[in-house]
């Protein structure tokens, strides 16, 4: 039996139930479309920080302890004082380094502008002046930075000056209070976009690391230095970074304090933006399938669908297939009818779920802002599982049609 | 009884040997019983008896449709019961026409392709096929109702296109069960006089039913009882 003849007489028994049919492949349209939109939604949401990100890209690098956690998966950051004076000095020291800023964070609990308190929201980092400025990591929307060993001037970001009804500007006072009780009353010097890929950060007030920075800790070499727990390395251009990266972590595994400092079970990394870039991917990446995952959940669901109604209809065809065998079908050629029928409402299904899965997404992402991204391989994907969901809720009700004894089948009035 | 090999003349005789077909039913029945037939070439043969007396059993077993539990079917030489079930398919499609008492016709395929469905499964040639079904409904008297639905037709009508779907493949055996039970007096009349055309242009015709008046539009009447063949009726007239 020619395929185009099943196709043809298989249309006509699925247009034949226009209600069932299109019934049928609504769980197969939903499953595959919330794949379809979830998959713009992850690559659009990529593609958003990625642009942005390479918008403005810095030759920036972080350099941060890791650990991966001992039950499950991913990284995990650790807060862990090892980079000392003497590390920062040898990594500025470097070819190609345009600035070293080590930053700890202090140990705020609260932030006074004027009558207005805010508690817990608002970080207080200690670093230095050079990360400020309209050539560096951080642009300044208004302001200065401060000077390197002033003890009452800050830089807040741009968050931490909308933070309060009434807006820090420069030359505002800001007591912040420590969780050891004292309060220090700093000057808003400046106010710093340091926003990252479109991305607000945390509401943070910077302190010049000289005045504020007091975490000491005993080098190898038996002297007492102050010890950050991460430091930001800005190359002097873009081209600078990769060696400078090399040069780096090279420096990390071979002299520097932080090596010997550190748990054995931590790792030092440099992480540049691209980096940072590739890991945001990979988390969304992750995320993405996870939750395509779910909703492919009910493509199962919608698979169940076709099967059930495909037993229903051979039931109800019985006489037609015992009629197909009088004259002349063989098993076979019933199992390609019956197969047939439910790969077409499968491909139905995919085809009208890709199409309301892009619609959506497009919908979804043009009101977000994002860019639109087609996730072709997982077009690709959901059509072949649309047919591979026709096939697979297919092949019990189309042997059971095969199996169908023409004499009884005739028999039945 | 007239078994043995009768004389051809074109086309190979159907012959059945000392047939028998039980059924279980929790007590075995004997539908036929030790039943011996043969249908010469452009024969027309009716087959009576009382309702259970095996008739469409026996029908069923000289169109490949069932295999004996004991005895030989033969078609064209063949015995059925060594053909795979893919094979006896093909002598199906391609050497045996239907005609049932309830027309049987797909609900969802027009008069034309109902006709030419025998043609789908063991034919790939698609060219000329609806010409094939405009000659065969035409000689049915239907040439103007190619494209109607089953349900767009009357009784009479869907069992004339049941009966150009049986000529589709130039079938050797023509076998009707009951065509007429379906149908009124006059209606059925038209039915049998589409029978007698057929077998004027030299077909071979098993015809089942329980009807004197109907049986005796054919050559010779089968008579069966209770699973067995009591009486092979010559009629006056005939050859
Ligand atoms: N599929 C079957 N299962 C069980 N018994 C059957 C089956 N087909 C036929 N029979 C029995 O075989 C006998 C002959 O049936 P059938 O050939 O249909 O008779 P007829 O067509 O003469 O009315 C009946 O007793 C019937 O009940
Ligand atoms: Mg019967």
């Amino acid at each position: 039996m020619k395929l185009r003849e099943s196709v043809r007489i298989g249309w006509r028994a699925i247009t034949g139930h226009k209600l069932r049919s299109t019934l049928t492949t609504v769980g197969v349209i939903i499953g595959i479309a919330s794949v379809i939109v979830f998959m713009v939604l992850g690559g659009a949401f990529t593609e958003n920080v990625v642009g942005d990100l390479d918008d403005e890209s810095e030759p920036v690098m972080q350099v941060v302890t890791q650990t991966e956690p001992e039950t499950g998966t991913g990284i995990m950051f650790v807060e862990a004082p090892i980079y000392t004076e003497s590390d920062v000095e040898a990594i500025e020291g470097m070819d190609g380094v345009d600035y070293v800023a080590p930053s700890g964070s202090l140990p705020a609990v609260q932030l006074s502008h004027g009558e207005e308190s805010q508690t817990g929201t608002v970080g207080v980092e200690a670093t230095i002046p050079e990360r400020f400025g309209n050539e560096s990591m951080y642009p300044l929307e208004d302001g200065e930075t401060f000077s390197p060993s002033a003890d009452d001037e800050a830089v807040v970001s741009g968050q931490v000056a909308r933070l309060f009804e009434d807006n820090v500007s420069v030359g505002d006072e800001l007591s912040i209070t420590f969780e050891d009780g004292e309060t220090e009353t700093v000057t808003a010097v400046g106010i710093a976009n340091t926003t990252v890929g479109g991305q607000p950060s945390q509401p943070t007030v910077y302190l010049p690391v000289d005045s504020h920075y007091e975490l000491t800790i005993e080098t190898p070499d038996g002297e007492t230095e102050r010890a950050y727990p991460s430091l930001e390395v800005r190359a002097e251009s873009m081209d600078d970074v990769d060696p400078t990266k090399e040069a780096i972590t090279e420096y990390f595994e071979t002299d520097a304090d932080a090596r010997e400092l550190k748990d054995d079970e931590h790792t030092i990394a440099v992480q540049t933006v691209d980096d940072a870039v590739d890991q945001v991917a990979g988390i969304v990446d992750q995320l993405t399938v996870f939750i395509g995952g779910i909703a492919a959940i009910s493509l199962v669901v919608g698979s169940i669908g076709i099967a059930n109604i495909m037993i229903v209809s051979v039931t109800e065809r019985t006489r037609e297939i015992g009629v197909m065998k009088a004259v002349g079908a063989r098993k076979r050629d019933i199992v390609q009818l019956f197969l047939l029928e439910s790969v077409i409402l499968g491909a139905i299904g995919a085809v009208v779920g890709v199409a309301a899965g892009i619609g959506l997404g497009y919908l979804a992402v043009s009101m977000l802002g994002w860019p639109m991204v087609y996730p072709l391989q997982w077009i690709a994907i959901a059509a072949a599982v649309g047919v591979g969901v026709g096939v697979l809720s297919g092949l019990y009700p189309a042997w059971r049609a095969a199996s169908v004894d023409p004499i009884e089948a005739l028999r039945r009035e | 009884m007239s078994t043995g090999e009768p004389a051809s003349e074109g086309g190979s005789p159907v012959v059945a040997r000392d047939v028998r077909r039980t059924y279980y039913m929790g007590e075995s029945v004997d539908a036929l019983d030790g039943v011996s037939l043969s249908l010469p070439a452009g024969s027309y043969t009716a087959v009576m008896g009382p309702s259970g007396s095996g008739k469409s059993t026996l029908m069923n077993l000289l169109g490949c449709l069932d295999t004996p539990d004991e005895g030989t079917v033969e078609i064209g030489g063949r015995s059925v019961g060594d053909l795979s079930g893919g094979e006896r398919a093909r002598l199906r499609g391609t050497e045996i026409g239907f005609v049932f008492q309830t027309f049987n016709l797909m609900p969802r395929l027009t008069a034309a392709e109902n006709v030419t469905l025998p043609l789908v499964f063991h034919d790939g040639v698609e060219a000329g096929r609806h010409e094939r079904a405009e000659t065969l409904l035409s000689r049915v008297g239907l040439g103007d109702r190619l494209d109607h639905a089953p349900n767009e037709l009357s009784g009479g009508q869907r069992q004339r296109v049941a009966i150009a779907r049986a000529l589709a493949n130039e079938p050797t055996l023509l076998l009707a069960d009951e065509p007429t039970g379906n149908l009124d007096t006059e209606t059925g009349n038209e039915i049998l006089a589409v029978f007698d055309e057929l077998q004027a242009a030299g077909r071979t015709i098993l015809m089942v039913t329980h009807e004197r008046r109907v049986a005796e539009r054919a050559d010779r009447i089968v008579h069966l009882i209770d699973g067995e063949l009591a009486e092979i009726e010559q009629l006056e007239g005939k050859r």
